[in-house]
Order: structure tokens, then sequence, then C-alpha cells
């Protein structure tokens, strides 16, 4: 057979090609099909030229190849996924092109998603409170609300004989557990060891384990809390009090007096539960627990209905069970014609009602809970922070991609000239924008990773991204769609309606001015970001006017020591002893602090008549010693304080300025006298025969005990034993000498018993807890979203400088200033930002006197707030334009002008 | 020579029948070898049988292999795997159909 020469298969390579035929992958085969052919033919006498033609014609000549080329590559790409391939690749390669723009979309996007999905891990966890008890639909807590004079409880306790008078008379309720706690305990295993302080311990019924899901480890349920002095223990304080593993039968002594039989070990309890306990003791030892006094409120009642039960129906049947019960016992005090028609009647209110167990964390803050609860308006505050910060962060991705639109404008008509229907210029670019969202997502997932630790730190949680479980990377995933989508959306829609002809002629001119809806984001965003800054603007200064009002004692250079009792009968020569040291300006005993804790009121009236429902004022009453005042530094305003030259001071006693009020003693209160019971029965309820009188020898001016949420109620001072803790006023700068000084006297008089200090100005702020978080959280929110708002911006001027480079250019050229051109290209961002002032100050003025609505004493938010505001907000935006713009002012016009 | 109405829908199995018995073979091989068989009678034109090939190889049923021949490059088609079980399929549906036809038209054939 005749092999063609070189020469010849370059010719047919050249021809073809001439013809039409590109496609790399057929062109190669059909010249050596052609080749073959021609070989053939010229073996049966053909000329090379002639054989060629006669091929070629049996191709179909060029018309045919280009054919066979077109059928060639439709069949290759009727392939699905070679699409999406393409889709993928162009969108790929836009980003990277425009590396800049990418950049600070992803992490813009990045920031924002990481934010919120801190912030939803947040929510969620709030929201999932208490739901790890299998039983949690159908138990309940038992509200109190009492409305007696001028006092107004809400509470989470009910009376200790409740749970057992409600069990009798209601079939519906399965079972009923109660709590009481007594504050924190000291514990030790045997008489030799050393004490620890354990805060997390709670009195509770035996049904404990029934109605809730704490699991058993070792021990029986069913009996573990039945005996008195039986004592069931978490597995961590199992482990620390007996590492050897004997945990169950030894013996536990609380506070130096009981010894109680360990009966079970638990499993830790959950973090979100509404209470945490690693110790829980045997109610049945407490005589407390037997009262059958129905007007004390001690005790957290929880109810198991059975299934199908109704709470609502149950409820309603309370009423008449309080005239029932409640009614006699009332009568008794308050005299034979009382009922509880006439009681209602004066405005007055005893109300139970079932609270859903589920509803607890989230929806109750109420006097006597069981552990500080959330909140939801802040759970609903911060997704609300979420959302926006997220929407931020989507219309800095929507406003970029319009923005570059005209970039893109060519791209588009030469796709649709091409035969690209609009879906497929959609599609193309929602691939674009998922592919970022994608990527933002990754690096939100690490940056998330980093910022939960700072977050638990601020919100004091313990939150962390549940990297183990698939269903976390399904909803990443299904938002990266979303996001992407939705950030999409827009602009897709925007690109692909531009009609060919426009675009290529380059009528397009997508400059600043185009778009209002781009402004429009713009000032949505700096709306979020001033309103955001208001907020934590406010939240700081509401703080500081805390810490800084005139609270009526001196807070500052006070010392406490804790749990004092541990000290015995040392309890007097300790404060003597460490009064020695001459840092110490002087020093007191009482357990009465004016920080907030849960205080009982007790049922006072002028002395003389019988109490009557009209003359009782609820009176908080402190037992002090006689160098109370002035440690505290509080002040007597009328009469003296307690002083041990008059020995009759055991029956006199300090009101505060409102119980003045209330007792209606304004004018010479000095010599007046209160009455109060000062005993009860043995079923609890106010011994009549206990009556006791005190003279009135002083007033001291009003001073703050509680939240500044609270007004100042009425209060007394008592010369009594109260051995809670003992404080001292100290001399600044030498606190540290102090703090040594006091333990080591401490571990002289109280060997063996845990230390445990505090400043008395720590324990006042630590009642702002909450409002320092929320201040701080608020901060930190606000602050991301102004970064993200500004990322945009910046982005954005730097796009209409790159747009304007050619005016920007002449007008230089023509002789305008840096400084004009400066202020050319802030005036258009400078107008939203006002505008965005605008809208933001009224909706910033309505939140925060929502907020501060909480607030007795409350701090004025001045216009000068909004102004600060506002005008950080201009100035950040400024200077990231500002950047930009100089930038663009100061080029050489000529590099600008020539490159056309 | 029978008309290409007829032969529309025969191109695919005939090329997977030819490469199953043959191994690999490049696209003017397979013309040559159905002509040959067929005795003439079937003439397979590039015009259907490059997309018909490149159709199979996206799909995965076909393999290729590249020889440089001088300044010529020679695509060798061969079947995979799938490609085989196809080969199989169609071979098998196409029996079946002349098995059908010779039904419906009442003609006998001489096998």
């Amino acid at each position: 057979m005749p092999q063609l020469t070189n020469d010849q298969i370059g010719y047919i390579i050249k021809d073809l090609h001439h013809r039409g035929l590109v496609l790399e992958s057929l062109q190669e085969e059909i010249i050596d099909h052609v080749s073959s052919s021609v070989e053939e033919r010229m073996q049966n006498g053909a000329r090379f030229i002639e054989a060629y033609s006669e091929v070629l014609k049996s191709f179909g000549d060029s018309s045919g190849l280009v054919e066979i080329q077109k059928q060639t590559l439709l069949n290759e790409n009727q392939k699905p996924g070679i699409m999406l391939k393409n889709y993928l690749t162009i969108a790929w390669r836009t980003l990277a092109k425009q590396r800049f723009y990418t950049i600070i979309n992803v992490a813009g996007l990045a920031t924002g998603v990481a934010a919120c999905m801190v912030i939803l891990l947040f929510v969620l966890h709030e929201l999932n409170y208490d739901k790890h008890h299998d039983k949690a639909s159908r138990i309940y807590r038992i509200n109190g609300e009492i409305k007696f004079g001028a006092n107004h409880y809400q509470l989470a306790v009910a009376p200790a004989p409740l749970a057992d008078a409600l069990l009798q008379d209601f079939p519906e309720i399965e079972s009923a557990v109660r709590f009481r706690g007594r504050g924190s305990s000291l514990v030790k295993r045997s008489e030799t060891a050393d004490n620890i302080k354990e805060n997390n311990i709670i009195w509770t019924d035996s049904t404990f384990f029934k109605i809730f899901s704490v699991q058993v480890l070792e021990g029986n349920p069913a009996n573990a809390l039945k005996d008195p002095n039986s004592i069931a223990i978490s597995r961590k304080i199992a482990l620390k009090l007996f590492p050897e593993g004997n945990a169950l039968g030894q013996t536990l002594i609380l506070d130096n007096e009981t010894a109680n039989k360990v009966t079970a070990v638990f499993e830790d309890m959950p973090e979100s539960g509404h209470f945490f306990y690693d110790i829980l003791v045997s109610l049945s030892g407490l005589d407390e627990a037997k009262s059958t006094n129905f007007l004390s409120n001690n005790f957290n009642t929880y109810l198991l209905l059975k299934e199908g039960a109704d709470p609502k129906t149950l409820e309603s049947k309370f009423p008449g069970f309080i005239v029932k019960y409640v009614g006699p016992q009332a009568a008794q005090i308050l005299g034979g014609e009382f009922t509880m028609e006439k009681f209602k009647e004066a405005g007055n209110k005893l109300e139970y009602t079932l609270m859903p167990l589920g509803d607890i964390h989230l929806h109750s803050d109420r006097t006597a809970e069981l552990r500080a609860n959330g909140d939801i308006t802040y759970v609903y505050l911060f997704a609300a922070i979420a959302l926006f910060i997220l929407a931020i962060a989507c219309i800095n991705f929507m406003n970029l991609s319009t923005a570059r639109s005209s970039n893109r404008a060519k791209e588009v008509g030469v796709r649709k000239v091409m035969g690209s229907l609009r879906s497929h210029l959609v599609r193309q670019f929602l691939t674009e924008s998922v592919v970022l969202s994608f990527i933002s997502f990754l690096l939100s997932i690490a940056l998330a990773y980093f910022f939960i630790p700072i977050f638990n730190e601020l919100a004091q949680k313990n939150l962390s991204l549940p990297l183990e479980e698939p269903g976390f990377y399904a909803m990443i995933l299904a938002a990266t769609v979303v996001v992407g989508l939705l950030a999409g959306l827009y602009p897709s829609f925007f690109l692909s309606a531009f009609k060919p002809v426009n675009v290529l002629k380059g009528h397009v001119s997508l400059g600043m001015k185009s778009g209002i809806i781009r402004s429009a984001l713009v000032v949505f965003q700096f709306v979020i970001s001033i309103f955001l800054i208001v907020g934590t603007i406010t939240v700081y200064r509401q703080l500081n006017y805390i810490q800084n009002k005139k609270v009526g004692f001196e807070k500052d250079q006070v010392i406490v020591i804790q749990d004092a009792y541990a000290l015995g009968e040392n309890l007097r020569g300790f404060k003597d002893e460490v009064k020695k040291n001459s840092f110490i300006l002087n020093g007191t005993i009482s357990g009465f602090l004016p920080v907030n804790s849960w205080r009982n009121d007790n049922t006072h009236w002028p002395d003389g008549g019988q109490p009557t429902q009209e003359n009782m004022v609820g009176l908080q009453a402190w037992r002090v010693d006689h160098d109370y005042v002035e440690t505290m530094g509080m002040k007597i305003k009328v009469g003296r304080f307690f002083s041990p030259d008059f020995p009759s001071d055991s029956s006199a006693v300090v009101l505060n300025e409102s119980a003045i009020d209330q007792f209606g003693f304004t004018e010479n209160p000095l010599g007046r006298k209160i009455a109060t019971f000062t005993g009860n029965n043995p079923d609890g309820s106010p011994d009549m025969n206990s009556i006791r009188a005190y003279t009135v020898v002083g007033v001291v001016e009003d001073f703050h005990f509680e939240s500044l949420k609270q007004n100042i109620t009425p209060l007394g001072l008592y010369l009594n034993q109260s051995d809670g803790s003992v404080v001292f006023r100290f001399e600044a700068k030498h606190t540290q000498d102090v703090i040594e000084n006091i333990e080591k006297t401490w571990k002289a008089m109280a060997p063996g018993q845990p230390f445990q200090y505090s400043f008395l100005d720590e324990d006042f702020s630590r009642m702002y807890d909450n409002e320092q978080r929320l201040g701080k959280t608020f901060g930190v929110f606000a602050g991301l979203a102004i970064v993200i708002a500004c990322l945009g911006l910046f982005a954005l001027t730097a796009f209409t400088a790159e747009q304007r480079t050619k005016e920007i250019g002449i007008r230089k050229v023509l002789g305008a200033s840096v400084s004009s051109i400066v202020l050319l290209l802030s005036r258009e961002f400078g107008k939203l930002i006002i505008i965005a002032f605008l809208l933001a100050s009224p909706l910033a003025w309505l939140a925060v006197n929502w907020w501060l609505k909480n607030y007795t004493f409350k701090v004025e938010v001045g216009l000068l707030v909004y102004l600060i505001a506002g005008g950080f907000a201009f100035l950040v935006a400024w200077l990231t334009m500002g950047y930009q713009s100089i930038r663009a002012a100061t080029s050489n016009p000529v590099q600008s002008l020539r490159s056309e | 020579m029978h008309s290409p109405e007829l032969l529309k829908g025969t191109l695919q199995t005939i090329i997977l029948k030819v490469l199953k018995d043959n191994g690999k073979m490049y696209g003017y091989e397979i013309t040559q070898l159905v002509n040959e068989l067929s005795a003439g009678r079937i003439l397979v034109t590039e015009g259907a049988l490059y997309p018909t090939l490149h159709r199979l190889e996206a799909d995965g049923h076909l393999k290729t292999e590249v020889v440089t021949i001088g300044r010529r490059i020679r695509k060798y088609y061969s079947l995979t795997p799938a490609g085989k079980s196809l080969a199989k399929e169609r071979v098998n549906d196409f029996v079946d159909f002349i098995r059908t036809m010779s039904v419906v038209l009442q003609v006998k054939m001489s096998s």
C-alpha cells in the first residue's frame, strides 16, 4: 500500500482546517481517516489530488465536514454535568480575576456568617433548656403571686404543705417534688477532714429522681432520698470527695453539724437546666418541710401531671383550693372577719399558677429562682442582631455584584448575542454566588471556631461547635445554598436583564448614580450600624451611671469574709483580732449586706393596735451590730445609731426613710414604736403571743440594697446576732496586706474551714452582670456590623473611583484640586449616611426607652449620644472612603488618560 | 445497497458488535470492515460514524488509545466493561427485533 508523504499529509491537514474542521479531538481522527482512504484509492491507481477530492466528496465536502463536527460536539455535550462544570469554571475564573472584590466579599460574608453561627448556637442552647427530661412536657412548676398592701411578690416558691395538699385533692397529679435552697454549705468527709464549700446544694424530696431525668449511677433512685439525713451526690463530687470510688454508704458532714449517708451517686446534671446541683439532701430530715403553714413560701414546688391531664383545668381549680387551705390560716392572723373576698376587694392578690418546665429558663424571673435564668428578650435580641449582621453581609455581596455589573455588561451582551438564554445567565451568576458563599462558609466555620471561646467568655456560656454531628454540616450546606441564592438573586436578575444592543453600544453606564436600590441597601446597612452603636453607648452609660450613683453607702475598700458562722464561738474574737491591724478602719458582723439576695419581708405595724390590712408594713428586718452603719458608711439622718452605751438598744430599731414614710412617722419619728411577731407556732404560723414592740431611735438615709431596677423598700435595722459574714473597711493601697492578715487570723481561729472573701464593690457590680454582658456583647456585634458594612463601603468606593478614573483625570487636567475631588467622591456616600442617621435615630430612641423602662433609676440619654453614634459611623465610613478617594485624587492624570 | 433509512437505528449496534469481535479498531478500519462484512451493502458514512463514536465515548462505553504514525495520529477505540454489556444487549435486542419483524411482515427467514 502506498504511503502518503509528509507533504501530502501536511496538505490534508491545512486543507481540512481551512474547510472549518477545528475540533481538536475530531480533527486528528478525520485526518487519519482521509489519509487511509486516499492511500487505498491511490493503490487502485488514482493520483493523490484526485483521490483526495473523491474522499472529500464522500464526506460531503466542507459542509459535510462541519456538520460532522457539529453533530460530534452536540453528542459529546449532551451529558449532564458538563454545563455545570462550565458554570463552575467560568465562576472560578471571574472570581480569580476580580481578586480584590472577591476577597472583600468572602471576608465580609465569612465574618457575618461566623457571627451568625455563634449567635445561632447561643439561641439554640437557650431554647433547649430542660429538654433533656423525658417527662418535661408533663412537669409544671407552681408560681405564686402575692399582693398585699404595698408588697408585691412574684414567687418561684410555694408553701411547704402545698404539694401534699394538691396531691390529695387532685387525682390528675401523678407526683410532686419540692426544693428548699438554703444557700451554700460546708461539706467534709469526717470530723477531722477540711471543709469544702459547696454552692450547688439543695434539699429535695425523694420523688426527685422519679420526676426529673437525672441518671443514677449507684444506689437505688426509688428510695435514695427517703430517709432523713440521706444524701445524693454527683459523679464530680463523688470523685472529688471519694477518689477511691466507694462513695455509696459513706458519711458526709454538712456545716459541721449533721452527718448524712450517701445513698446515691448521679450523673452530673447538664449545664442546660434551670437548676444545677451537685448535692441533693433529703428534705424529710427538715422540720420546715413538715410545716403546715400555708403563709410562708419557701419551697420550689414541681408537679408531674398524669398523661393527658390539662394544666389549664387544674389551674382553674386553684382559687377554690386556696380558699379551703390558705383562708383559715390567714383569718387566724388577720382577725376573725377575714375572708378571701374581702382580701381581694381590698386590691390584694393571692394566686398560684402552673408554669411549664420548658418555659422556666427563658420566661421566668421571679423571687427565689433555683438559678439565674435567661431572658427571652435577649434571645430575640441576639437573633435579631444575627439576622442584621447576615443581612449586612449579604447586602455587601449584592451591592458589589451589581456595581461591578458595568464591567460584566459586555460579557452579558456577547453571551446573549451568541445565543445564551436569560436562564443560562441567571444560572451562571447564581453559580458564582453559590461558589462564593461556599468558600465563605468554609472560612466561617474556622472563624466561628475562634470566635466561640471569646463569646463564651462574654456570655458566660459553654458553647461549642457541634463538629461531630452530621446534621450540622447538612445545615451549613443548606445555609450555603440559601445564602448563595439569596445574595445572588438580585444581581443575577439585574445583570441578565441587560439588552445586548444597549450594552454592546456602551449605553449602560452604571456608576454610582444608578441604582436606587444600591443606595437604599447602603442606607439600610448604616441604619443598623448606627442603631447598634446607640444601643451599645446607652447600655454602657446606664452601667456607668449605676456604678457611680450615690447608693447611700461607701462600697469601696470593704472586704466581706463569708461563711463567718464557721468561726463558731470565735466570731467576736476574730473581729476584734482583725481590727487590731492598723490598716483596718472598722469591722462589723452581719449577714445582711446591701447587695441583692433573697430576703424575707416581715410584717410590722405601729405598736398599740392590732395588725390589720391597712396598717401593716412589709419590712426587711436586718440583724446588725453596733458598728454596722459606720463600717458601711451609711448616714444617720435623725437620731442616733445603736451604741453600747444604751443597754435598752436591744429593743430599739433604726428605720430607713422609706419605712418612716410607710409607717406615717414623718413628723417626730424618734420614740415611736413598731410591733412584730418574733416567733412562730409549731405549725409555722406566727405566734400571737410573741408580739414584741421596738422603739425607733434613729433614721438612716435611704440606701440601695437591691438592683437599681427596684425602688428602695422599707427596712429596719435591729441589734441582733447574725453570723453570715464579717465585714471590714480598710485603707486603700493595702489590699494585699489586709487579705493576708485576715487569712492568717482566720486560719488560726477557724482551722480547717475554707477562707472565702469578696469585695463589696465587686458584689455590687455582680448585680449587674447581665447588663455588663449585654453591653459587651452588644459592643462586639455592633463593631462587627460596622466592620462588615465598611468593608462593603470600601469596595464600593474603590469601584466608583475605578469607574471614574477618566473623569477624575480630566478634572485634574482642567485644574481640580485634590480636596475637591475627594469631596466629589465622598459626597454621594455622605448623603446616604446622613439619611441613615435620620432613619436610625427614632428607631434607636424607641428601643433605648423600651430597655430603660426596666430601671427605676436611669440615665438620661441625650441628643449627644445620637450625635456621637452618627458621627462615629460617618467618621469610619469617611475614613474607608477617604483612603480610596485620596488615592484616586492623587493619581497622575496622565496615567489614566493615556490608557485608552 | 441498503437504504440509509433502514440503517439509521442500527449504527450503534454495528459499531459495538464490531468492536466486541475485533478488540481495538480505528474509524477508517471500522468502515472498511463493515463494508467487507456486508459485501458492500452497508456503507457506514463518516458523517454518522464519528458523532456516534464520540457519543459512545462520552457515555463511557468506549475508551480510546492514541498512536502516532509519523505526522498522523491514529485513535483506536475499544469497549469498556460497560460497553461490552451494552453490545450484548443491543445485539440481543436486534435479533428480537428481526424475529418480530418477520412475524409482522409474514416472511420466512432462511436461517
